[in-house]
C-alpha cells in the first residue's frame, strides 16, 4: 500500500502516514488498497482521505472464495480466503444447520447433505458491505472531532472529505479533485 | 517523617513484614496480591527504615524506590474514545503505577474536535483534586495550540503531552513532553518506553516542586497517620472499593459517603485534635461517595487557633 500524505503540518505529515497504514492493517483493509492520499489541513480544519481499491468492490460467493466439490451427496469445502472464514461459517450454519457442517481442519469443511451448487452459490460478503466497511476503516483514521463527513465512490475510488462545522463548495471542489487525481 | 518504598517479593513470610510495619508505627498504602508474588507499597517512619529493608530481603524479596507513591494522578484525554484509548493513555497511567502512584484515566464529555473542543467546570473541578495530571493531546500543532482552553485553569500541576511543539502557551503547563502523538498500539518500542519515562520524570519533577513548597511549611500531620485512623473506621474497613482510602500530598480521598459519614470522621482524633479542625473535609465532585480530606498546614492550624481563641 503506498501511502501520499500532502499536509501542512511536518510532524501531523510523518506521523499520520505511519498511522494510516497501522489502522488499516489492525482491521485487515490493508490488503485491499493500492494505493491511499490523505490531504490533512488542521488550520481549517479539513481532511480529504481518498483510497484506490485493489479491486472494485464486488458480491463473493463462497465459490469466489473456497473450493468446492460435491462427495457423493455431501459437499466438502477447502477455503482459500482466510478473511471469508467466519462468514463462511455463519451462512453454512444458517442454510444448512450446525449438525450438517463437519469443520475437520480451519479450512476444510464437510457439508452433509448439500449440493455443489447449493453451497457455491451461497453469499458470503455483498458489494456494499465491502464499502461500509472500508468508509468505516477511513472514517477510524480520520481525527474524532471531524464529523461532517462527505463520500464519493465511484468504481476503485473511495474519498471522504471531512470538516468539523459548515462543509463550504471549496472543501467538497478540493475533495473532487483529489478524488478524480486518484483516477476515478 | 514518613517514606514511602515498595516491597516486591514473595507471599511467603509476609505476615512478618506486616507485623513489623504495625509494631514500627507505619501504614500499608497499597497491596496487590497475584498467585504467590506479593508487593506492598508502605509508609514507614524515616528511622525504621534499614530494619523493614533487612526484612525484606531476609524474607526473599527486595526493596523498591517508588517515588511516585502517595499520589494520586489524572491521566486526562479529550475522549474516552477509541481514538485516544487505549494507547497512548493508557500507557501512560501504567507506566505511572510502576513509580508507584494510583493513577486514574479520564476522558472528557466534550473534548473532541478544534473549534468545538470545551471543557466545563465540572470536569476542571474534578481534575484538580489530584495530585497532578497528565493532558494528553494529539499530532498537528495547530490543533494543540487551539485546545489551550482545555488545561489552562486547572488548578493542579499539569504535564502536557503531545505530538510537536506547541508555540506561545508556555503559561499553560507546568512540563512538557512532545514526540507522542496519536497510536495504535501499545508504547513497547525502545524509544517509545524511553518517553514514557520521560512522561513519569516530568510528573515526579513537579510533585518534587509540589512537595518542596509542603515543606515549607509542613502540614499537621502525615496523611499517612490520618489513614492509620481511618482504617479502623468500620464503613471503610467494610468498603469493597479498591483502594477505599487513596493518599494525596497533601491529604486523602477515602470513599465513603460525605453526608453520612462526614460528622464521625470529623470527630475521630489525632494527636488530642479533632480531624475536623486540622483538615479541610469536602465531597468530592465525582459523586457524594468519596470524600476528600485535605490536612491543613501547621501555620493554618496555629492561625485557627487563634482566631477560636484556643
Amino acid at each position: 500500500m503506498e501511502v501520499n500524505v500532502i499536509s501542512e503540518d511536518e510532524y501531523g505529515n510523518e506521523s499520520y502516514s505511519e498511522l494510516f497504514s497501522k489502522i488499516m492493517a489492525d482491521i485487515n483493509k490493508q490488503s485491499h488498497i493500492e494505493r491511499a492520499t490523505l490531504v490533512l489541513k488542521p488550520t481549517v480544519p479539513l481532511f480529504i482521505f481518498s483510497v484506490k481499491l485493489r479491486a472494485e468492490p464486488s458480491s463473493k460467493t463462497v465459490g469466489d472464495v473456497a473450493n468446492v466439490r460435491g462427495e457423493g451427496s455431501d459437499a466438502h469445502l477447502t477455503i482459500t480466503d482466510e478473511r471469508y472464514a467466519p462468514s463462511i461459517l455463519e451462512q453454512l450454519w444458517k442454510k444448512f444447520g450446525r449438525e450438517a457442517v463437519d469443520q475437520q481442519t480451519r479450512f476444510d469443511l464437510d457439508v452433509i447433505g448439500a449440493s455443489e451448487s447449493d453451497v457455491k452459490a451461497l453469499l458470503v460478503a455483498s458489494d456494499e458491505e465491502s464499502i461500509n466497511d472500508m468508509i468505516g476503516a477511513i472514517w477510524r483514521t480520520m481525527p474524532e472531532g471531524i464529523k461532517n463527513r462527505r463520500t464519493f465512490i465511484d468504481g476503485r475510488v473511495i474519498t471522504v472529505v471531512a470538516t468539523e462545522e459548515m462543509m463550504e463548495p471549496h472543501m467538497l471542489e478540493e475533495g473532487m479533485r483529489v478524488h478524480e487525481a486518484e483516477g476515478a | 517523617m514518613f517514606e514511602v518504598m515498595m516491597y516486591d517479593g514473595g507471599i511467603y513470610r509476609s505476615e512478618e513484614l506486616f507485623e513489623m510495619i504495625e509494631d514500627v508505627g507505619g501504614a500499608v498504602l497499597q497491596k496487590n496480591r497475584s498467585s504467590q508474588m506479593l508487593s506492598v507499597t508502605m509508609a514507614v517512619p524515616e528511622g525504621d527504615r534499614k530494619a523493614i529493608e533487612a526484612l525484606c530481603k531476609d524474607i526473599g524479596g527486595e526493596v523498591k524506590s517508588v517515588p511516585l507513591a502517595g499520589t494520586e494522578i489524572a491521566v486526562v484525554g479529550p475522549t474516552l474514545g477509541r481514538h485516544h484509548m487505549p494507547h497512548p493513555i493508557c500507557d501512560i497511567a501504567e507506566n505511572l503505577r510502576r513509580r508507584g502512584s494510583i493513577t486514574v484515566v479520564m476522558g472528557l464529555a466534550r473534548g473532541r474536535g478544534k473549534k468545538t473542543a470545551q471543557i466545563n467546570l465540572e470536569e476542571r473541578k474534578i481534575i484538580g483534586e489530584y495530585d497532578a495530571a497528565v493532558f494528553m493531546l494529539g499530532n498537528f500543532k495547530n490543533c494543540v495550540e487551539a485546545k489551550t482552553e482545555l488545561f489552562r485553569e486547572i488548578d493542579t500541576p499539569l504535564v502536557l503531552v503531545c505530538g510537536p511543539v506547541p508555540e506561545g502557551i508556555d503559561d499553560a503547563y507546568d512540563a512538557i513532553v512532545s514526540g507522542v502523538g496519536r497510536k495504535m498500539e501499545r508504547m513497547r518500542t525502545t524509544p517509545e518506553r524511553a518517553k514514557l519515562d520521560e512522561i513519569a520524570d516530568a510528573v515526579e519533577k513537579i510533585l518534587l516542586e509540589k512537595r518542596r513548597i509542603l515543606e515549607e511549611d509542613p502540614l499537621f500531620v502525615h496523611p499517612a497517620e490520618v489513614k492509620q485512623l481511618l482504617e479502623d473506621y468500620e464503613p471503610v474497613n467494610m468498603c469493597l472499593r479498591p483502594g477505599p482510602i487513596v493518599m494525596h500530598l497533601d491529604g486523602l480521598r477515602v470513599k465513603i459517603g460525605y453526608e453520612e459519614h462526614r460528622r464521625h470522621v470529623e470527630d475521630m482524633k489525632v494527636y488530642g485534635r479533632r480531624l475536623g479542625d486540622i483538615c479541610a473535609i469536602s465531597p468530592s465532585k465525582i459523586n457524594d461517595s468519596s470524600m476528600l480530606i485535605r490536612i491543613k498546614t501547621r501555620s493554618e492550624v496555629e492561625h485557627d487557633d487563634r482566631k477560636a481563641g484556643r
